[in-house]
């Protein structure tokens, strides 16, 4: 434990990562191109696309219709909080002039509903009342906050961070801080932080607070030393004033890793970082550890602190097209036209697009049939990086062969797999279509890392293979559930016309006996007469007795 | 497909791949060469131009691309481990069943490069050596001890007509400067043990250290070549780590139990095709086991099935037999040593 006059020396909280995990690998970086730039921002384009990220089965509405003049910050979709969806708002004062559907850089060439907004003013000023104090706030209104702001997890997968918050499976006891990027020629956090590391740490001490954790670690890859410096010091100056004021504050540990791809997965961080492996088909909270990107962190102090909704993101513009490579402000929904001419780069010249990194990412190719109209494209929360890369391009990004060899079984697959998998074995099954056996064999536990594809010395495009596979079995198994449930309807409705079928059958034969008895009543007085004279003579007689 | 991450590579290609195992081939080529005589080369020259042809042919016949699949070197590589593995002098016809054997039965029929559950090499070999057993083990003496060497030419005769101009036979060349048969040190030994001699007896014939020396030599060039594979990491360390400890090991034992039943640990290791086998063919990746684990114990059972086959069984050497007993073997083993996959106990293979 520190004493109150010792100095905080940067060694006191800077680890080497104790753990490994297995396979991984090198491939160059090209880092440089764009991390020697500071942050700047990029002239707004005059039209935005917001997709609605209305997935079937969501329950988050519109709020605006054609003609609707929105400002700056303005929600425009809305989102439950208890559900997997977020809110979006308007990047800038503008006005709604279309309400449609738009490719969004999905491989499949998915189209999804979404608002354009035409921009009016260059204002993009905050729309919420900053929240003072966060440290006496309640959890539950920072979380609403959050969900309020439209947070997701900017590392990538842009899963709604206010439902991480929210999942309370077991207490959360520490929160991983993931920095690593470890995608070549990513450098949007990289630079982030060395720009904004107090931001940085702010969010992350009030994420720690909202879910109670005592501790927090920091991975981050050993090719960052200027962010590690950056955050070793603000973290130095942070224990200096807790330690002054005599304040609580969780453990804070930069644990500095190896640069190996791909430690910045989720549950490779967990693993690198614990030593402990998220058990199948679990989340990392039954561990009670919470992973958190840096730019999400980033995203709720500017929520928190400012009342900045997420309407921009900090994005990697790179490639070898690209003159002056580095990271801008970008807001959600800008075209990639957009981005293309303001970068001065000349169409013809495009060969490849690529949307997030070049091991996970999805390409837009020259090839491509509708390539101007797709350069319509939006940019995404997710999207964290785009790399332009010409036909001439000194650069290696290839796209996998059409045709590719045959597997040899060489095992540099599974040498590379950090997820332990067999992955040319899991190939021959996803080829042969044995759906059971990949089952058997874990396939749901590949995290589409590409590192076998990379491997590969036939370049076998294995995760495409995988993620077909993926998405054939899921249908499979919709659509067994789908006809189990038919069944048991039909089944329930057989043995309901069978009951409705006996209860009639009983109430007709009841009526029937009620109509017999009446039928056997009416036979002995067939015309009633007998009793109505029997009736009239008992009238008479109780006439005559109360006379008397 | 083409949109689909991702988008880098490694720039190792199959081709590749195979192109430096060929390589890696040469000292071992060329000491074979050095100490055996032209025989070799004509023989790796024959069972490429085999090789080829028959892929050519069966691509032809399954309407499939020729080129490309050419190009990918595995037929190429197949040709020179079998023209590395039979006798310099054996007549052209029979290299040339082995290698078709090899390349359209052990290989294109079960679908080509990467279908093949057996070391196609070894198929053409163990074929060879079950129809010819005479020819395939008629070994030359090593230089030193030979009476008289073929020249080129008389290979050439030797190799396409049977018999050289001036009227001399495979048989000629085989016999030692006393008039004597010369084998491989392995049959030579097992002949030996089979008539009651001891191992001092075997070793201390002056026939015997030259000859052993020639097979020592032969086997560091092939292990040379190994280890430039393995640095490369164009092979893994388990197969031929493996599969050496084990055979060491276990001739080791016998040594111990009777040392002058059984020949020394060393000399299995260096004598016969224990390091091309190793390095070469035990590590063909499409019939061996992948695993981690699995080539652990693919490659030790390799090892001992050498020395049980070499020390009773009816073969002198068994590099073929034992791998290709264990390419029967490599589903199994590659089923029960699955890594554990990461959020398991297990392989995970129970729970799903």
């Amino acid at each position: 434990m520190l004493k109150k006059n010792d100095t905080i020396n940067f060694v006191d909280f800077i680890s080497h990562a104790k753990f490994d995990i297995p396979g991984g690998i090198h491939p160059r970086q090209y880092k440089s191109m764009s991390n020697q730039r500071a942050i700047t921002s990029l002239a707004p384009a005059k039209e935005f696309f917001l997709a609605e990220n209305a997935k079937p089965g969501n329950h988050g509405k519109r709020l605006v219709e054609i003609g609707d003049r929105v400002l700056a910050g303005q929600k425009i979709f809305e989102s439950f909080i208890d559900q997997i969806e977020n809110n979006t708002h308007s990047p800038y004062d503008g006005e709604v002039t279309e309400i449609t559907h738009r490719k969004l850089g999905h491989a499949s060439g998915l189209s999804m509903p979404g608002i354009c907004i035409s921009r009016i003013s260059q204002n993009h000023t905050a729309s919420l009342p900053p929240v003072k104090n966060w440290q006496q706030a309640d959890p539950t209104d920072l979380i609403k906050r959050i969900h309020e702001a439209g947070i997701v997890g900017l590392g990538g997968a842009a899963f709604p961070t206010h439902v991480k918050l929210n999942s309370s499976e077991k207490k959360i006891e520490t929160l991983i801080i993931n920095a690593m990027e470890c995608e070549p020629f990513i450098t949007c956090d990289d630079v982030l932080i060395r720009e904004r590391a107090s931001e940085i740490l702010q969010g992350s001490l009030i994420t720690a607070q909202i879910v109670g954790a005592s501790q927090i670690m920091i991975g981050i890859e050993d090719n960052k030393p200027e962010a590690t410096n950056a955050l070793a010091e603000q973290i130095s100056k942070h224990l200096q004033q807790t330690r002054e004021n005599n304040i609580s504050s969780p453990k804070i540990q930069i644990i500095v890793a190896e640069t190996k791809y791909p430690s910045g997965g989720e549950k490779q961080l967990i693993q690198l970082l614990t030593g402990q492996q998220v058990p199948q088909n679990k989340y990392p909270a039954a561990l009670g550890i919470l992973v958190q990107n840096i730019a999400t962190l980033f995203a709720i102090y500017d929520a928190v602190c400012n009342g900045q909704t997420l309407t921009h993101r900090l994005v990697t513009l790179t490639g070898n097209l690209v003159e002056k490579p580095g990271n801008y402000w970008i807001a959600f929904g800008t075209p990639l036209s957009h981005i293309i001419s303001k970068l001065g780069i000349p169409t013809n010249k495009i060969s490849k697009i690529i949307l997030g990194g070049p091991l996970m990412g999805t390409a837009i190719d020259k090839t491509s049939k509708e390539c101007f109209s797709e350069l319509n494209i939006p940019t995404q929360k997710s999207t964290n990086c785009i790399i332009f890369n010409s036909d001439k391009s000194d650069i290696m990004v290839s796209s996998p062969n059409d045709v590719h060899d045959a597997c040899i079984r060489c095992g540099e697959c599974e040498v590379v797999c950090p997820a332990s998998l067999v992955p040319q074995q899991l190939y021959w099954f996803a080829k042969s279509e044995q759906w059971e056996k990949l089952e058997q064999n874990n396939l749901r536990d590949c995290i589409e890392c590409g590192a076998c594809s990379y491997v590969c010395p036939s370049q076998i495009p294995l995760v495409s293979y995988y993620r077909f596979a993926k998405s054939e079995i899921k249908h499979l198994k919709t659509r067994k559930k789908k006809s189990e449930l038919a069944k048991q309807r039909f089944d329930n409705r057989e043995s309901r016309l069978a009951r409705i079928k006996t209860e009639r059958e009983k109430k007709r034969k009841k009526t029937a006996e009620a109509r017999m008895l009446t039928a056997a009543n009416k036979n002995k007085d067939p015309d009633g007469k007998k009793s109505a004279i029997q009736a009239a003579l008992q009238r008479v007689k109780d006439k005559k007795e109360e006379q008397s | 497909m083409k949109n689909s991450s991702p988008f880098i590579h490694d720039a190792r290609s199959t081709s590749h791949i195979m192109r430096l195992v060929i390589f890696a081939l040469l000292p071992g080529a060329l000491a074979e060469i050095y100490f055996l005589g032209w025989g070799v080369l004509i023989n790796i020259v024959l069972c490429s131009v085999y090789a080829l042809s028959a892929e050519a042919f069966v691509l032809k016949l399954r309407d499939r691309p020729v080129k490309p699949t050419l190009s990918d070197n595995s037929a190429l590589l197949t040709g020179i481990l079998i023209a590395l593995a039979i006798p310099p002098l054996l007549p052209w016809w029979m290299s040339l069943v082995g290698v078709w054997f090899a390349i359209i039965f052990a290989k294109q029929l079960y679908g080509g490069l990467g279908f093949n559950p057996f070391n196609p090499a070894m198929v053409g070999y163990v074929l060879l050596l079950i129809s010819f057993p005479i020819e395939m083990t008629a070994w030359l003496p090593a230089a030193e001890l030979a009476q008289q060497q073929p020249t080129l030419l008389q290979t050439i005769q030797l190799n396409f007509l049977g018999a050289t101009s001036n009227g001399l036979s495979l048989h000629d060349f085989r016999l030692l400067a006393d008039g004597y048969t010369m084998a491989t040190p392995l049959d030579e030994s097992k002949t030996a043990f089979s008539l009651g001699l001891m191992t001092t007896e075997i070793t201390q014939d002056p026939r015997f250290s030259p000859n052993l020396s020639s097979w020592l030599g032969l086997n560091i060039s092939f292990l040379i070549g190994g280890l430039y594979l393995l640095f490369n990491r164009i092979i893994h360390w388990q197969i031929p780590v493996s599969l050496l400890a084990s055979l060491f090991l276990c001739a080791s034992i016998f040594h111990t139990f009777d040392n002058e039943l059984f020949l020394p640990g060393w000399i299995h290791l260096f004598t016969g095709a224990t390091m091309v086998g190793a390095f070469f063919i035990a590590t063909d990746p499409v019939s061996a086991a992948t695993t981690p684990k699995g080539r652990l114990i693919y490659g030790a059972s390799i090892g001992f099935f050498i020395v049980i086959i070499r020390l009773f069984g009816g073969y002198p050497d068994a590099v073929a037999f034992s791998v290709l007993l264990l390419n029967i073997a490599t589903p199994t083993i590659d089923h029960y040593s699955k890594p554990k996959v990461y959020g398991t106990d297990d392989g995970g293979s129970k729970n799903a």
